[in-house]
């Protein structure tokens, strides 16, 4: 059993570390959420069937940071909106931004560090949990959406919707 | 805009996502190829596929936190903990180390004649010294020790059987690669940005082994680069082990778990080429990859 935890969790801390911290805001909450997973994730090894061991635990990571910030932050903090107004509003904006504040790919690859933290951490919530389970955490499509349970079209069109939305942010002028 | 016969969808939105699902790693390489195609008939659209690429290489270069070695063991003494005391009260039960505040209410609720015996977590309160030792042992072994392990036990049955369970597991998935493209300048690319470090990725198309992308491999506890190649039916992995010390030894037969597997390294990576395809193929990839890759 230790050493199933061994090889399940352990290779996965920085992932772990990585989503609590973009969920919650901060790396020291991050690791207190991480290690409450952790507990999580020891207890119910049992139901680990195999498969991606990745994105087992970041689905308890990524419940155990909800239950987290609403027992421990107050309510405004956690406003987030409705989830199906801002799928409705990335359909309807759609995925593309207007072309004059389409930035040079140049430009976002000169991008500096803090400069897109803070457009990561300005997305809504959706949006930007979709981004980092992407392109942080590197898990699919098919991942994402069984984790979040939506439809892989919803985890597509958030996701292009987030990269539209950092993509803008960082294009304008410093 | 003009009718395309490629099957994509012909909406701007559409053919926008699925310049994200290429950038992904998501599509077949037979949908692949109809984006690639469509991104270089049109400027706007390579423009948008640069940009999603920019983006997504400057998110992947973001510092991630660190996992401390303090915090690594504070989860590793999760697991180490509990099977030390396989007889306590519940599979759920909170292990010592990092259930103080359970340990004291379940303290004060219970006489201390009637506390379970528990010597260990008695003598240092709810600090299991045992399980903690145990676990900063194995993490320094995991943080640091990874490398020299691989490299003195390079053929050890242990890491080739790791590698013939991940080829035999990317066989059974929905795709055997993380990142579609018979393109090494995006494949090395892709590995940097995940894992900081890429090995050599010629492709060998002319000579019967197309490069068909790169993946992903945790090789006892770290993650490696692998490379995919096709040959005929067959997927080769090329898993590529980054070499501190580098010594180099010639190819060696390792073969296990039903498949076929070299071994040997180049002073600079480590490299594990394992198939199901006949052994003088494989070696006939292994000679080709080596004489293209110096």
């Amino acid at each position: 059993m230790a050493e199933r935890f061994n090889e399940v969790v352990l290779p996965h801390l920085g992932d772990a570390l990585a989503l609590a911290r973009w969920l919650t805001g901060n790396a020291a909450d991050a690791e207190d959420v991480v290690q409450d997973a952790c507990i999580k994730a020891h207890a119910g090894m049992s139901g680990y069937a195999g498969g991606n061991s990745r994105a087992w635990l970041l689905t308890i990571v990524r419940n155990t940071a909800y239950t987290w910030m609403s027992r421990n932050r107050s309510r405004g903090m956690m406003a987030v909106g409705d989830l199906g107004d801002l799928d409705e509003m990335a359909a309807a904006h759609g995925t593309s931004v207007p072309d004059e504040e389409s930035p040079e790919a140049s430009l976002i690859a000169k991008a500096d560090t803090a400069a897109l933290e803070a457009a990561i951490a300005a997305l809504p919530q959706p949006f930007r949990e979709t981004l980092v389970l992407r392109d942080i955490n590197g898990l699919s499509y098919r991942d994402i959406g069984t984790m979040l349970s939506v439809p892989i079209g919803t985890v597509m069109s958030r996701l292009a919707r987030a990269r539209g939305l950092l993509a803008s942010e960082l294009g304008r002028a410093p | 805009m003009t009718a395309h016969d490629d099957g994509l969808p012909n909406d701007p939105e559409g053919i926008r996502l699925m310049i994200h699902a290429l950038v992904d790693g998501e599509l077949d390489a037979a949908a692949a190829l109809a984006v690639e195609r469509r991104i270089a008939a049109d400027p706007a659209l390579a423009a948008e596929h640069a940009r999603i690429l920019a983006l997504q290489g400057a998110v992947g270069r973001l510092p991630r936190p660190d996992v401390s070695d303090a915090f690594r063991a504070r989860i590793a003494a999760i697991g180490t903990a509990s099977a030390q005391r396989p007889q306590d009260e519940a599979p759920s039960a909170l292990p010592g180390l990092i259930a103080g505040a359970a340990q004291q209410r379940r303290a004060t609720d219970t006489r201390p004649s009637q506390a379970r015996p528990s010597p260990r977590v008695r003598r240092f309160g709810s600090f299991d010294w045992r399980a903690m030792a145990a676990s900063i042992v194995m993490t320094a072994v995991l943080a640091s020790g990874a490398t020299q392990w691989v490299m003195f036990n390079a053929a050890s049955d242990g890491v080739a059987a790791e590698i013939a369970g991940d080829h035999r597991r990317s066989l059974l998935a929905a795709s055997p690669i993380d990142i579609v493209s018979s393109d090494r300048h995006t494949v090395k690319p892709w590995l940097d940005a995940r894992i900081g470090v890429s090995p050599p990725a010629p492709d060998l198309a002319t000579d019967g082994f197309a490069l068909i992308g790169g993946r992903v491999e945790v090789v006892s506890g770290r993650p490696v680069p692998a490379l995919v190649y096709r040959h005929r039916e067959h997927l080769i992995t090329l898993v590529a082990e980054p070499q501190q010390g580098g010594r180099v030894t010639e190819p060696k037969d390792v073969s296990s778990g039903g498949f076929s597997m070299v071994h040997w390294s180049d002073g600079a990576f480590s490299y594990w080429a394992i198939s199901d395809t006949e052994r003088p193929e494989l070696d006939d990839f292994v000679a080709r990859f080596r004489k293209a890759a110096v």
